[in-house]
């Protein structure tokens, strides 16, 4: 039995709330060779696996625009509100209302982790290195691709979770 | 109205992506990071692109305003466009009067020729200068290709001019190669005539033609045409010479009155011998 749409509105925005914060302050303890895990985009990905494609959009968009909002990125208004809006709507593709719980505590989360960082860190890059001399490429490889690993490797913490949680 | 609310369901998730992606882009547009600049332009040539690629459209409501707008503008821009072709031969005329006016030692009042008569044995013109500026009869008329004539008469706003098209018209004249003397007068037709030259001098077609130091009107030194026809009749003393003036007269807009005089010693002196 779920819970009622507008208790699970106000947990996934007082949640969402609670990481942009610990994203901001903790991750970077988790720091690797200059490389932090996205554990927004993790969040989104959930969501987006929970609810379906326009909620992951919805979130996408408002976590990037209160990060951005909260000067937590670079000086670009906008930008985190696309990369996290795609990403967003990429793992929404990959919902599956009958499959909500092996996907989420199975390997698929983890490749749409990848999948959905992958496009974020793309379209991160493309934009904010415009009019740069760094090319686009060479930094997803350089940052985008091990970000992606990286924030993949923090999925499977809360896919083990919930699998042990749901699945056991 | 049903279809389209079919649609927007069915395609609900890729507009709800395309508002996101606006909404985000409009608050990019809106940073002043050096990244953003390269985004607008990009931005900018890609609705440019798609403006051209849907320019073929004609808009039907506008086209009759849009046509009398532009049909007003092609009637200014006419006009403005002979304006300015006036203002630039004007300029042309005027920057090669200023070059004759710098290297020469005479003073110069410019006038504009504001009347002419060119169909007659007595032609003249008419200048917008007067005695008010300094100007006096028999003083030489001039442009920088060469003399005109010289001024008749004058009121105090402006001068009538005898050009060398007059039938009155008389000048000491020097063939500059052959340093002969000559006297040049028109007969008729656009050219001149170099009167008095024997046989035995040398002249030949293409000499310059200056004007004499013995011309009490005139300073010496002015260009005043080229040989362009020589001849001799059997049986006459003197040559038939034809010189070509070097101002084209039928044209002339600006000329320069030289402000220059008869020495009146000299003139009395001469006088006084001749008598």
């Amino acid at each position: 039995m779920r819970k009622p749409v507008a208790r699970r509105i106000s947990f996934y925005v007082i949640l969402s709330l609670i990481l942009v914060v610990v994203d901001s302050t903790l991750v970077k303890f988790l720091s690797l060779a200059g490389i932090v895990p996205d554990i927004l985009v993790v969040w989104i990905v959930y969501i987006a696996i929970r609810e379906g494609q326009i909620a992951g959009t919805t979130a996408g968009f408002f976590i990037g625009l209160v990060m951005n909002l909260m000067g937590m990125t670079e000086s670009m208004l906008g930008l985190a509100a696309l990369a996290k809006t795609v990403a967003g709507f990429t793992a929404g593709y990959f919902y599956n209302e009958n499959k909500t719980y092996n996907t989420l505590g199975g390997y698929q989360f983890i490749v749409i982790v990848a999948v959905a960082s992958f496009v974020h860190n793309v379209f991160y890059f493309i934009i904010f290195l415009q009019g740069s001399d760094l090319g686009w490429t060479r930094s997803v490889l350089a940052y985008g691709i091990p970000t992606t690993a990286y924030t993949a490797a923090i999925a499977l913490l809360p896919m083990f979770a919930f699998a042990r949680k749901y699945l056991s | 109205m049903r279809r389209l609310v079919d649609i927007v369901l069915l395609f609900k998730e890729y507009l709800l992506l395309i508002f996101y992606v606006l909404i985000s882009l409009l608050l990019l547009a809106l940073n002043d990071a050096p990244q953003i600049r390269t985004i607008r332009s990009l931005t900018l040539a890609t609705i440019g692109a798609v403006e051209s690629a849907f320019g073929f459209i004609p808009n039907y409501f506008e086209l009759r305003s849009e046509n009398t707008i532009l049909r007003e503008q092609n009637l200014s821009l006419s006009e403005e466009l002979i304006r300015l072709r006036e203002a630039k031969l004007e300029n042309d005329r005027l920057r090669q009067l200023l070059a004759l006016k710098e290297r020469s030692p005479f003073t110069y009042v410019a006038a504009t020729v504001v009347g002419k008569t060119m169909h007659l044995l007595q032609n003249t013109i008419t200048l917008d200068v007067g005695e008010g500026d300094g100007v006096r009869p028999n003083m030489p008329i001039v442009t920088e290709g060469g003399l005109v004539g010289r001024v008749l008469s004058t009121s105090s706003r402006y001068a009538i001019g005898q050009i060398l098209w007059n039938k009155d018209f008389r000048a000491s004249a020097k063939v500059e190669r052959g340093r002969v003397d000559a006297i040049l007068q028109w007969e008729g037709g656009e050219h001149l005539s170099l009167k008095n030259v024997a046989k035995t001098q040398d002249v030949l077609i293409g000499d310059l033609v200056i004007t004499s130091e013995y011309s009490t009107i005139y300073p010496s030194g002015i260009k005043i045409g080229i040989v362009s026809k020589t001849s001799q009749t059997p049986g006459a003393l003197f040559q038939t010479i034809e010189v070509a003036p070097s101002v084209d007269l039928s044209r002339i807009e600006q000329v320069f009155v030289i402000m220059h005089t008869a020495d009146s010693a000299r003139v009395a002196l001469e006088q006084k011998h001749t008598k």
